[in-house]
This record gives C-alpha cells, structure tokens and sequence, in this order.
C-alpha cells in the first residue's frame, strides 16, 4: 500500500523539525500509541494499540530515523508487530519553508502489512491508514501551535525564552476520539466511492455500516475495560 | 430380487438426526479433562525462523503445554506423500516436497503452524498464543506462477535449483502434424484461480489417548478415515485395532477433507500420547482459509487445431499448476486436467505439456471438480471461439465432434488419476445435450426472444455446454450386512459421510436385496471399529465402489437367507421370496418367517451346526471397479447482464446429467444442486487473492464471496440413463458433476449476453470488476 501527501504546519520549519524529534510529543500524537521511548538517537521503541475493523491489538515496534538533513528531510522507519499480523514501512519525509512562516510537509512511502490485518482487515487498512494519518499530523500541527504560543509570549515581553516560561498544556486526543473519526473518515472514503444522488439504498447501508462500526468500537471499548 | 427401492425418490433417511440436532459432529464430542489446542501461524508466506520464545506462554494460568517443532525431536517428521506420481508415464520429473507438523526452519506459506498451545479452554489457548515471541525474518515471496519459473526467482525449497514440482508431458497421434492440415489454429491464454472449497463445518479433531486401555480414539472431520487410522497408528508405533478413527456427520467435505496427513491431525495424536489426555481442536474460519488445502489455480497457452466444417483435428496445450508449498497430492489434480481437456469429444490428436509449481501458498488438493473444471473450461472455450471463427452454431460443433454412442469403450489414450489410460465406458453425449437444448429451448430463446429483448437493449445471453467426468475410480471399497434379530438390517462401510445422503441410498441397494423398508436399514458410515478396510469419499466414488460392495455383501446375505429359511420352511429356495421382513413361500404367503426369527435361528445357542457354517446372517463383501465409470452431462442457462453494474441475474439455468443408474434421483439432483452452487462460484464470486507478498487479502466470509441463495437460481434438472457396464448396479457417480461444467457454461452465456461489446471470457472465475475492465478494453479497441 502506497501512502503520499501533503500537510501544512501552521509554524515555521525548524519548530517543526524539533517538534518531529520528540519521542514526547510524537507518542501522544500518533492514535493509540501507549509508550514510545527513545532508544538510540536516531530509533524509538513503543507500543501501539491499532483498530482496523475487526481487527484489533497491541502491537510492539521499533522507528528509525534516517537519511537525516535537518531541517529539510529524513527518511522514516517503522515495523511493527504483534497479534494482528505486522506492517512494516518506510517512507521519505520533506518540510519545506514556505516563506510565509508555514511548513510544507510531503510525505511518500510504503506500508506492507500482513497477518490478521490484511487478511481480515484490508478492506478497510487504506482508509483507516489515512485517517490515522491525518489525524496525527492534525495532533502535531496542534501541539505545534501549543508549543508556538509559549515561545510566542517570550517573545512579545521582550526576552529570551527561558526554560521557566510556562508551557500551555496540549491535550493530545484520547483514543476515543481517533476511534471515532477514524469511523467517520473511512464512511466517508466509502462514500466518496459509492455515492450518487440516486443511489439511495448505498447511503442507507453505509449508515448501517457506521453505525455498526461505532458500536463495535464501543463494546471493543467496555470489555477492553472490564479486563 | 424385485427393485422396488433403487431408482425412488425417497427422502433422506438421515435428516429427522440432522434436522433435530441429534446427530454427532466432531465439536459435539466432551470428554472430562479435554484440553483445547491453539496454533501460533506465521503471518508471513515465505520466513526463516529465527527463534522463538514460548516461556510467557508456558506461564500463564491455565496452559498446559506449549510445543515448537524442538520439542517434538524425533516425532517431527515429513508427511508421507498421500499420492505418488503415476508410475505408468515415462520421464516423469517430480520433487516430493511434503508438509511439516510445525516450522522447523522456513516457513513457506501464510498460515503455516509455527506452535501449538494446550490449555483448559480455547480461550486461554488463543491468549497464550499471543504470548509467544516469535523471530521471523522475511523472505521475498513466491507468489506467480509464470515468476516462480523465472531464473533467478526466491525458491520455496532451498535444496531444489527451481521452484518445478513436477513436469510431465503426454502425447496422443501427432498433434504437430495434424496443425499443418488444420484451416484454422485458434491459440488462446487461459487462466483459472484459486478457490476454497468453503465446507459449512470446518475441520475438526479430538484426539483422545486411554493409557489404561492402551486405546487411542480419534474424532476427525476427515474424508478418510481408515487411511488416517493406518497412517497414524504406523507413525507412532501402534496396532492398527489400538487406533478408531471415526467420521461422525461431517459438514461438507468438498475434497481438502481427504487430503492427509494435516499437521493438526499428527500434533494432536502425539500430544494425546504423550500427556495422556483428551485434547481437542475446532479450525476457525479465518484459519480454514490458511490452513486447509485450495485447489484450481491454472494457466493455459492452448490452442485447437480444426477443419473449417468445425472436426477437431487436435487439441495442445503448455500448462502451469499450482500446486502450493508442498506436493503430498502428487499429480491428481493436473492428471484430472489433462484427461478431461478432450472432454466429450474424439480427438485424434493431443499435446499437453504440464509443469506443477511450488509456491509461497498452501497446499492444493482436490475441491469438488479437481482439475476437470479447468479441462473442460479449456475444451468448451476453444471450440466456442473455433465455432464464432468458423460462423458455426455452437451446437453444431459439438455435434460434429462427440464420441459416438457405437464408440464406447472409448480410450482417451491419456493417464489419468487412477494411473491408467483412460477409457470412457459408456454414454451418449448427444442425447445428453439435445435434452438440455429442448428443455432451455434454445432455438426459440435464440431465434424469438433474444432478439426482441436485444431490441429492448437488454443484454441477455445464452450458454450451453458439454462435459464428462471420470468417476467411480477404485481400488476398492468394502462393507459387512448383517440381519439383526429384531429383523432390522445394519450396514457398515468405510466411507465417510460428509452430506452425501449414504444413509439413505446405500439403504434402498439393501432393502431392494432383503425385502426390508429402507428405514429399518441401520447404516454406520466413518467408523473404524465398525469397518476397517476401505480409502474414503473422493472421486465421485461412494455411489459406484461403496454402493457395489454394499450391494454385493446383500446379495450373500439374501443367499443365506433363502439358504436357512429353504430348510426350516422346508421348501425349495425357488419357491421362496423376501418381502415385507418375512421369507415366504410364494404361492402359500401364510408359510413365512421373519428375518429377525431367521436371524436367531442362524446363531443357535445349543445344539449342532454343519460342518463350515458360518453363523448369523452376514456378510462382508467388497467391490473394485476394473476402471472408473464416466458420467456425462450438459448445462445450459440463460443469463442477463447489467452493464451499468456488470450485475448478473441467471433467469434460467437447466442441468442434464448421466450417471447411469441412479440408486435415488432425488439425492442426485441434490448433488448436482449443490454442485452448481459451488460452480457458479467459481465462475463469478469465489476467488482467493493474494498480493505479491504471498498475504491473503479476503480471508473471510465478507471478503471471500460464496455465493448464497440470492444469487442461485432455481435448477431445472433432466435425466439420461446410460448403465455402466463396469459393475452390476450400471451407476456412475455424481458428486462433482454440477461444478465441473459451469465456469465454462458462464463464460460463454456473458459473452452471449455482451455480443456487442464482442469480448471474449477467458478467465475464471470472472467478477463485477474483470468484467467491467473487459468492456473497458473492447470499448477502447472499436
């Protein structure tokens, strides 16, 4: 599976960069990610709860960081497995200045995947890969504008920004939250597909499709809990 | 004898059990103490192991066991290969290459078990499962049939210089020569895919070791129950009447239930020997579709060699086959392809050179058809491109080149399954096919009806197709009847039941020989404590082998019947005759005596028998065919397209089958039902894809399409009757036969239908998408 695209961060390029190099940040921005530690310089470990469909579970990996030019690009590693199956990818990351004080970010590479996630869930690994994608730069580009202000205060009072000034929390998104709009995302990508004005009865299915989805992501959920 | 039974169409003897859930299936069995296996299966098609680390799971509350291929040391063996190449054809290459109970080294397709978990519940096995820590490294995977064969390409077994599993060529004339007298040569690709075989029940097995009694008993969904008995009582060191394997009801077998031995089978048998007690596992459905065998999967380089007045002068083709990560099926499905490619017709001359290869995906063996569909796919769709070249009506062609009725025994001159050449014992293919075309009316549909529906700008289409099937192969199959003494009738054969209505047919064969009502007919099918000498349900089989051997032990049976009853009746056996559960003298019907008083009587408690009596009304007796019965038929449907959606609506689908004496046309046309279903299938629902990594991609119900009763249509079915002379009740069998003719039927009925759009089907089975990329392309073409 190919993944490609474009984000703007809404900050200048060597924030991002430094915000890209933390493990801190990354962990609470990438949807489910329960721990991710920094092991080398270049290489984190971590674990991350993924959901693609039916098809849900823990899986343990390992990113690497190479190829680094700062702040332009780097080429990033990820291989993950565990009881859904595996993926593996790598793709190159750019960030280009835009001179207008945003970053460009493009992003191309591959993922592999396989197991119970491909065999059972690869009607829907495309969409939900996006969708977690998305939302994770969604994440970034916020936690970014979190880190911005406080620099941002420093710099209207006139002084050097020092380690005491006062960090503005960033509430990462909970994995509920990336549940749900991952349910609303991969609808959408279905509909996108299927949709026309008078094909009613597709519209009525793909409801039910939702619907279903976000109950079984409910009860996943609440026996997840009870355990 | 009178044939009051064979021939009616009685109602299925075994469904009050089934239908009331009173009949035994693999997973009802509990025994106090079972433990429940889980398997850890590679994710990967193609790995080496590393290591793996099994400590975590060992350790959590509630597992007993867990097993790597270390621990098994010298019970981790090859299994045996279950089918050897034909010794009968000369320059035969082949590699035997056969499974593994768990990853020793390479894995070499997805699904393939790397542990085994036992543990007090199922669900503690699955979480265990999780536990282990297992060190793949990833190989590139072997995933195409013509890439496999390329230098240079990743090898499934390292120790061989490709992935060629086999090659073999077989010849008939000159084909060489007869293309040079040809007016036409039409060369065309052909190429068929992979299928499951879908069985409602998955597999199945308890294994149960009785350390006291010194006796092992084995539950298992498989198709052949004395072959797994023998072979797991000679790999681990036992007698074979220390071993019971029994077949309960079993859920559809469909062919990958035959194939032996699976590494579930040998790993719960040695785990029960070994801690001594129960253990039992049920497959999943994800895990049927990794871990039992697939069959199809084909690509032909074909081409026909014709006169322009349409006589086939020869038929040749280059063909690949898929044969998975191992080959312990030998050449059987290939060999089925070969001998069924010139079909129902005579041609002269015939080139087909096979090679079989070994690739990152499970094992083939045969489902439901084994290689004939892709035969007669290949046969049908020549001679409808011949017939389109030629101008020619597409039954004209197949008239003009049919084996005579006056022709038979006909030898095909090709080595099939049963290693001989093979040699089409009876038919009349033109009768079968004139049947099909009354009955679908296709002279009317094609003359009336197409036309103005085409003016409609509808896109209905017309198929109809011609096939055989070699059935009834031997060797042999045996079975005991035995006159109880309430004067109900048992019956023991070795075959399995998966489905097959055997309770019911194979009890008219007996109540026709001894006067009783089919339903005091007691049969025990699967069971070796019961019958022990047999090879199982395959091959169309059970209503030739079984059926004649069932017939042949009733016939002693009558014999000392009217043996015992002549002397106590004190009459001459002439003037006896059995009916209604009495023998009776035939012109004083108060003179009588039932079978169940004869039966005691032959089993005396005092007295003094003659010298060499056998005692009880008894006998075992078997039957092997000298070679296998070929059954005939011909389909047709009429079909409409939506070629907005490349939906497809069968308005009309009719089946005429052959297969000589039918023992109960009811269960026939309930075979050929089933059949179709699976055919229709295979032509345009059910296929397997993998990516290029060897990783299946619809391993489940909702992404693998089997079709449902929306999609099949109601199946009009008509009869011939051509006896088999190669034993004496004339039958031929029909398991398979639905299936075998329909992805070619399909094929040409959507060409039929999109005549405008002039594409040719090539492919099975096609779907929506093919479909729509087919028009796309002729589209782009005009």
């Amino acid at each position: 599976m190919e993944l490609a695209g474009e984000y703007v961060f809404d900050g200048p390029r060597e924030d991002v960069w430094e915000m890209m190099r933390d493990p801190a940040v990354l962990a609470t921005a990438l949807p489910g990610t329960q721990s991710l530690d920094q092991v080398d310089e270049n290489e984190y470990a971590g674990k991350m709860h993924v959901r693609v469909g039916p098809v849900a579970g823990v899986f343990s990996g390992r990113v690497l960081i190479s190829d680094e030019v700062p702040p332009e690009s780097y080429v990033l590693s990820v291989e993950g497995r565990g009881g859904p199956g595996f993926g593996k990818g790598s793709g190159r990351v750019q960030l280009i200045d835009r001179g207008d004080g945003k970053t460009l970010m493009k992003y191309e590479g591959e993922l592999q995947i396989g197991g119970k996630l491909a065999s059972v869930g690869q009607r829907l690994i495309e969409s939900v890969s996006k969708s977690l994608l998305r939302q994770g730069l969604e994440s970034l580009n916020q936690a970014l504008q979190t880190r911005l202000a406080g620099e941002g205060e420093g710099v209207v009072e006139g002084r050097e920004v020092e380690e005491e000034v006062e960090e503005i929390p960033y509430r990462p998104p909970s994995e509920a939250q990336f549940a749900t709009a991952v349910v609303k995302d991969v609808a959408a990508d279905i509909a996108a597909q299927v949709f026309s004005p008078e094909n009613q009865a597709a519209w009525v299915a793909i409801l039910v499709a939702v619907v279903a989805m976000a109950v079984g992501f409910w009860f996943g959920r609440k026996s997840a809990e009870r355990r | 004898m009178t044939k009051k039974w064979v021939g009616q169409r009685l109602t299925r003897t075994e469904d009050p059990r089934l239908l009331t859930g009173q009949a035994l299936f693999v997973d009802d069995v509990e025994i106090p103490g079972m433990l429940h296996a889980a398997f850890l299966r590679s994710d990967y098609a193609h790995a080496r192991l590393q290591s793996i680390d099994v400590s975590a799971a060992r350790e959590r509350p509630g597992v007993v066991a867990v097993y790597t291929a270390e621990d098994m040391g010298d019970a981790w063996q090859h299994g045996p290969p279950l089918v050897i190449p034909p010794p009968t054809v000369e320059d035969v290459v082949f590699h035997t290459r056969t499974q593994v109970p768990l990853v020793k080294d390479k894995v070499r397709y997805l699904g393939e078990p790397l542990a085994m978990v036992l543990a007090e519940s199922r669900y503690i096995a699955e979480d265990a499962v999780e536990d282990i820590f297992v060190d793949l490294e990833p190989l590139e995977a072997v995933v195409d049939l013509e890439a496999a064969l390329e230098p240079g390409a990743p090898l499934v077994h390292d120790d061989l210089d490709s992935n060629l599993a086999a090659h073999l060529v077989q010849d008939k004339g000159d084909y060489a020569a007869a293309r040079e007298k040809a007016d036409l040569v039409i060369q065309r690709r052909i190429v068929i895919d992979r299928c499951v075989a879908g069985a409602m029940e998955n597999r199945g097995i308890v294994a149960s070791w009785d350390k006291k009694a010194q006796h092992l008993t084995i539950w298992d969904t498989t198709q052949a129950p004395i072959p797994v008995r023998n072979g797991l009582a000679g790999m681990f060191g036992l007698a074979s009447n220390q071993v019971r394997v029994i077949a309960p009801f079993v859920g559809g077998g469909f062919g990958p239930k035959i194939m032996m031995f699976y590494a579930e089978e040998v790993l719960l048998t040695w785990a029960t020997l070994k801690l001594g007690r129960p253990i039992k596992w049920i497959e999943d459905r994800r895990e049927n579709f990794l871990a039992t065998t697939q069959e199809r999967g084909q690509v032909h380089d074909a081409e026909i060699a014709i006169t322009r007045n349409g006589r086939i002068l020869g038929v040749s083709h280059t063909f690949l086959h898929d044969t998975g990560a191992y080959d312990p099926y030998g050449l059987t499905i290939p060999l089925n392809t070969q001998s069924h490619a010139m079909s129902a017709y005579d041609v002269p001359n015939y080139h087909s050179d096979l090679k079989v290869v070994f690739t990152n995906k499970m094992i083939t063996t045969p489902v439901r058809g084994a290689g004939r569909p892709q035969g007669i796919f290949l046969m049908e769709r020549l001679l409808d491109v011949a017939a389109k070249e030629l101008g020619m009506d597409r039954i004209e062609i197949r008239k003009r080149n049919f084996i005579p009725p006056e022709a038979f025994p006909y030898n095909h001159k090709i080595i099939d399954q049963a290693f001989a050449e093979l040699v089409l014992d009876s038919g009349n293919y033109l009768a079968t096919l004139e049947k099909a075309v009354d009955m679908i009316g296709y002279e009317e549909f094609i003359k009336e009806e197409q036309p103005r529906l085409r003016a409609e700008g509808r896109h209905v289409g017309i198929g109809i197709v011609s096939f055989i099937e070699t059935t009834g192969v031997g060797p042999y199959e045996g079975a005991r009847v035995t006159v109880e003494t309430d004067g109900r009738v048992s019956v023991a054969t070795g075959v399995g039941t998966q489905g097959q209505a055997h309770f019911t047919s194979f009890a008219q064969i007996v109540a026709d020989q001894l006067g009783v009502s089919p339903r005091d007919v007691r049969m025990v099918t699967g069971d070796t404590a019961e019958f022990h000498w047999g090879t199982g349900t395959f091959a169309s089989r059970g209503s030739v082998v079984a059926a004649n051997a069932i017939h042949a032990a009733a016939k002693s049976v009558r014999a000392k019947i009217l043996k015992l009853a002549s002397k106590v009746l004190e009459t001459p056996e002439e003037e006896l005759e059995l009916e209604d559960g009495v023998v009776r003298v035939a012109d004083v019907p108060r003179q009588s005596i039932s079978l169940g008083e004869l039966a005691a009587l032959a089993n005396p408690l005092r007295g003094a028998v003659e010298p060499g009596t056998e005692p009880g009304l008894e006998s075992t007796d078997y039957f092997g065919p000298q070679y296998g019965a070929t059954a005939n038929g011909a389909h047709a449907m009429i079909l409409e397209v939506d070629p907005e959606t490349m939906m497809v609506d069968i308005k009309r689908y009719v089946a005429v089958e052959d297969c000589g004496t039918m023992l109960n046309p009811l269960v026939v046309e309930g075979q050929v039902h089933g059949g179709i279903a699976l055919g229709i299938g295979n032509s345009y629902y059910e296929q397997l894809v993998y990516d290029e990594n060897g990783q299946l991609l619809n391993a489940s119900l909702a992404d693998y399409l089997i079709p449902t009763a929306w999609e099949i249509p109601r199946i009009e079915v008509g009869h011939e009757e051509t006896r088999s002379p190669l034993n004496p009740i004339g039958s031929k069998g029909v398991g398979e036969a639905g299936t075998i003719p329909v992805p070619a039927l399909f094929a040409q009925a959507l060409e039929d239908a999109l005549a405008d759009y002039g594409v040719e089907v090539l492919e099975a089975p096609m779907s929506p998408n093919k479909l729509f990329e087919l028009l796309q392309a002729a589209e782009h073409k005009t």
